[in-house]
This record gives structure tokens, C-alpha cells and sequence, in this order.
């Protein structure tokens, strides 16, 4: 039987309609495209962190376990998958780590600008202390530029790991800087002592390194 | 002509012509039933858009670089990509249900919606259940290839996230290169069962058409046969 040809209007239709999925794939691909280097371009370094544990910090340091600095920005939403992960790692290593998560806090912010969920949800992990760190002070002591940066120093206070511990911006998973500091707790030894690191600037401008023998107001706050 | 052999032609024309109203039962039925999944998922579409939208005003409002703060890169990506997304899949659900090709770009697009609530959700494993519940949700469509379009996106996905960014799929920085595999092993396991279903549910609809047609024909021979002898019963009585 032979099929009675097809109408040009619904020909039309029909090519129309390939190009447009056409179009559509391609458009939907581009969006894509920039999310992903949205979510891989990792934060700026703003120097390398201090070797030793610095003398003028008023953050304690563990003579008995590791201890790790997560410098976070309150307000940034993509900080929210580096506590996730903090507490992860946490829960492996409570045994050998201490950790503190330090919320930096602007020069001029009003009474609760850094009280959120974040604060919330890093005081809730166990074994970590969380503080604040008054117009950047600890941040830029320590060379954090950027939320999430995740600083390890050994119990005798030398450097092991500066990085994130984030696999992208705003995204969960494991990452190379999470299995570096694994690695470096279980064996000592790690390919990198450094990562990326994925999310808000902790500055606007170029940071200002504050000398060691300045005081902070760091306050602590245990949890 | 005898009349076995005249018996015999008009069962065969019969027969043929039930076969003929089955089959326009099954294929009106076949394309109600995909137009109306179609709809279902246009309606879908729409709802997913909402919520991205909703989880990306609520979880990351605002990018912020020291005390400046921006619209998040999250609310545009839910806004503008979503919108993208939905659109086609919407316009053809609307402008041309019941086509193969509404139905595969549906399968694309609620695959490519699984992957922007994965980025939205910030890439919590909980989200990824999306994917597996879309997968059966296409399965209403009782249209196999429509399974199978729906994974060649997720294996497109994994195979170039695997060789760009291997720890955002597999959870891992440096996987084995059979890993692909396992994961792949999960949505084979779960079409493997639902285009089956997806075949046998078809077969059921064309047993219902034949059925249909045939309960139509005796309905049919019925009241014809009922006409004629009411038609009898009628002459009949006006020659008495």
C-alpha cells in the first residue's frame, strides 16, 4: 500500500523541528560548558602558607593530633560542600586531627553578619572549633584568599597541606586536596601538598599581609 | 460460486476487517496514551524549572567576593538554563504530541535536568537518585528506544566528566578505567527491567485493540443480525 505524500506544511513542521532540537543541544551544551568553568575555575592564591606555624597567631594549635585550618567566607553558598566535606574527613580522622573552621569577619560588619547556617552546620561537626577572625587578620597570616582553603600543619607545627578540599565550586564529592590530606594522615606522604581551591574570594581587593607580631581579636567559640 | 467457498470469503473479509479496526484501536490508543505522556511531562518540565529555581534562591542566593555581594551563578544557571532546557521539550509536548521526536527530546531533557539538579544540589549523591526515577518515569511511554536515548545521555555525560573531571562522577580522583562500568552496570540493570515492561506493556495494548475490535464486529454482526430478524418479524405482521 502505497502512503499518500505528506503535506509541505507538516513537511516544514517536521524539518522545523530537527532544527530546532538541533539549536536546542547546542544551546543547552554551551550552558553547560560555562557552568562547568564556573564551577572548576579555582579561587586566586594570594601567597603560599607560612611553613611553621606562625608565632603571632592567636589560634591554638594541637601538640597532640594534627591540627587544620578551613578559612570560610559566612555568606558563601559554595562553602556549604567544604564543611560537608570537612565533616567527612572529620569522621575519618577524628582520631588524629583537630580542626578549627575560621569565619572571616569584615572590617565594619554589623552585630550577626557571620552567624548563618554555615556557622550552624560547622559547629555542629565534632572535633572542630569554630572562630572568627576579625577584618581577616588569621586569613591573611595564614595566605587564605579564598573560602573553603584548607591549611594543615603537623603536630609539631610544619606545613603539610595547603588547598581545598572540594572537587569544584559549590559541588560535593572527593577531591584531590581530601585524599592528599587522607594520605598524608595515614602515611605521611602525599603526591602534592597542595590543591585547588573553589569558592568566594575572602577580599575584594589584593590582601594586605598583616605582620606577624600584630595581635588578633580572634574570638574562639567552642561548639 | 459455491456457497462454502462464498462462506469461507466472507470470514476472511471478517477477519480482515477486524484485524484493520484492531489495529486503528491500538494506534489511536498508542497515540493518545503518548500525547498524554507527553503532556505529563511537559507539565514535568515545568515543575523541575520551579524548583531549580526554588533551590537555587534558597541554597545560594548570592556569590559573594569579600562584603560584595552578586546574584549567584546557581540562580541564573536555574533561571536561564532551565528555561532552556524545558522549552523544547515543552513546545513539542504542546505543538506536536505523540511524535518520536517529542518523546526523545523529553528523554534528553529530563536527563539533562538530573545533571543541573546534581550541580544545584551541590552535588549531593542524594540528587542522583533523579536520575533512576526519570528513567522510569520515561518508561510510561511504553517506547524502548526512548530508555535508550535517555542513557546514551547519562553515558555521554559520565564519558566526558570521567575524562575531564573523573572525581565529579566516580567520587574518586584517579578511577580504575573499568569504573565506567559499574556505573553504567546500574542503569543497564534498571532499563534492562523496564524495557521489557515497556515491550509487554505494548503487547497488552494490542491485545486490548484486538479484543476490542472483535467485541465490536459481534456487537455489530449482533445487531444487524437483530435488524433483520426485527425487519422479518415486521413484514410479517404487515402481511397478516
Amino acid at each position: 500500500m502505497e502512503r499518500a505524500p505528506a503535506p509541505d506544511g507538516s513537511i516544514l513542521a517536521s524539518r522545523l523541528a530537527w532544527v530546532a532540537a538541533a539549536a536546542w543541544l547546542v544551546a543547552v551544551s554551551a550552558g553547560f560548558a560555562l557552568l562547568w568553568q564556573y564551577k572548576t575555575a579555582p579561587g586566586q592564591r594570594i601567597g603560599a602558607a607560612p611553613t611553621r606555624w606562625p608565632a603571632g597567631t592567636a589560634m591554638a594549635r594541637s601538640s597532640e593530633r594534627a591540627t587544620l585550618l578551613l578559612f570560610a567566607h559566612p555568606r558563601c553558598a559554595c562553602t556549604r560542600a567544604s564543611l560537608a566535606e570537612l565533616a567527612r574527613i572529620m569522621a575519618r580522622f577524628h582520631d588524629r586531627l583537630e580542626a578549627r573552621v575560621v569565619f572571616w569577619l569584615p572590617r565594619g560588619a554589623p552585630e550577626g553578619w557571620d552567624s548563618g547556617d554555615l556557622w550552624t552546620s560547622a559547629a555542629r561537626i565534632p572535633g572542630v572549633l569554630v572562630v572568627r577572625d576579625v577584618e581577616g587578620r588569621e586569613a591573611s597570616r595564614f595566605a587564605a584568599g579564598t573560602s573553603g582553603e584548607a591549611i594543615l600543619y603537623d603536630r609539631e607545627g610544619r606545613l603539610l597541606f595547603a588547598g581545598g578540599i572540594t572537587p569544584a565550586r559549590a559541588h560535593e564529592g572527593n577531591s584531590f586536596g581530601q585524599e592528599r590530606i587522607a594520605a598524608l594522615l595515614t602515611t605521611g606522604a602525599a603526591d602534592r601538598a597542595d590543591a585547588p581551591v573553589f569558592g568566594c574570594a575572602l577580599d575584594e581587593g589584593t590582601p594586605v599581609r598583616v605582620s606577624r607580631t600584630v595581635d588578633t581579636t580572634t574570638q574562639g567559640e567552642t561548639r | 460460486m459455491s456457497m462454502a467457498r462464498k462462506a469461507l470469503e466472507m470470514t476472511q473479509a471478517a477477519a480482515e476487517a477486524i484485524v484493520q479496526r484492531a489495529e486503528a484501536r491500538f494506534s489511536a490508543n498508542r497515540k493518545e496514551s503518548l500525547a498524554s505522556t507527553d503532556r505529563m511531562f511537559a507539565g514535568l518540565m515545568l515543575a523541575q524549572w520551579a524548583f531549580a529555581i526554588f533551590i537555587a534562591l534558597v541554597f545560594s542566593p548570592y556569590g559573594w567576593q569579600g562584603k560584595t555581594k552578586a546574584v549567584h551563578m546557581h540562580v541564573w544557571v536555574a533561571l536561564l538554563l532551565g528555561a532552556v532546557i524545558s522549552s523544547l521539550p515543552v513546545a513539542l509536548a504542546w505543538l506536536r504530541p505523540g511524535e518520536t521526536l517529542t518523546r526523545h527530546t523529553i528523554a534528553v531533557g529530563q536527563m539533562l535536568w538530573s545533571a543541573l539538579l546534581i550541580h544545584l544540589s551541590g552535588g549531593r549523591i542524594e540528587t542522583h537518585f533523579h536520575v533512576f526515577g526519570s528513567l522510569a518515569f520515561l518508561s510510561f511511554y511504553r517506547d524502548w528506544p526512548v530508555l535508550i536515548t535517555a542513557t546514551v545521555v547519562v553515558a555521554t555525560d559520565h564519558l566526558l566528566r570521567g575524562i575531564l573531571w573523573p572525581e565529579s562522577v566516580y567520587g574518586i580522583t584517579n578511577p580504575e578505567w573499568w569504573r565506567f562500568l559499574e556505573h553504567a552496570f546500574w542503569v543497564v540493570f534498571c532499563i534492562s527491567v523496564l524495557i521489557p515492561s515497556c515491550m509487554r506493556g505494548v503487547k497488552d495494548m494490542r491485545v486490548m485493540a484486538e479484543r476490542g475490535a472483535e467485541l465490536e464486529a459481534l456487537s455489530e454482526n449482533q445487531w444487524r443480525n437483530q435488524s433483520v430478524l426485527e425487519r422479518a418479524a415486521n413484514d410479517d405482521h404487515s402481511d397478516r
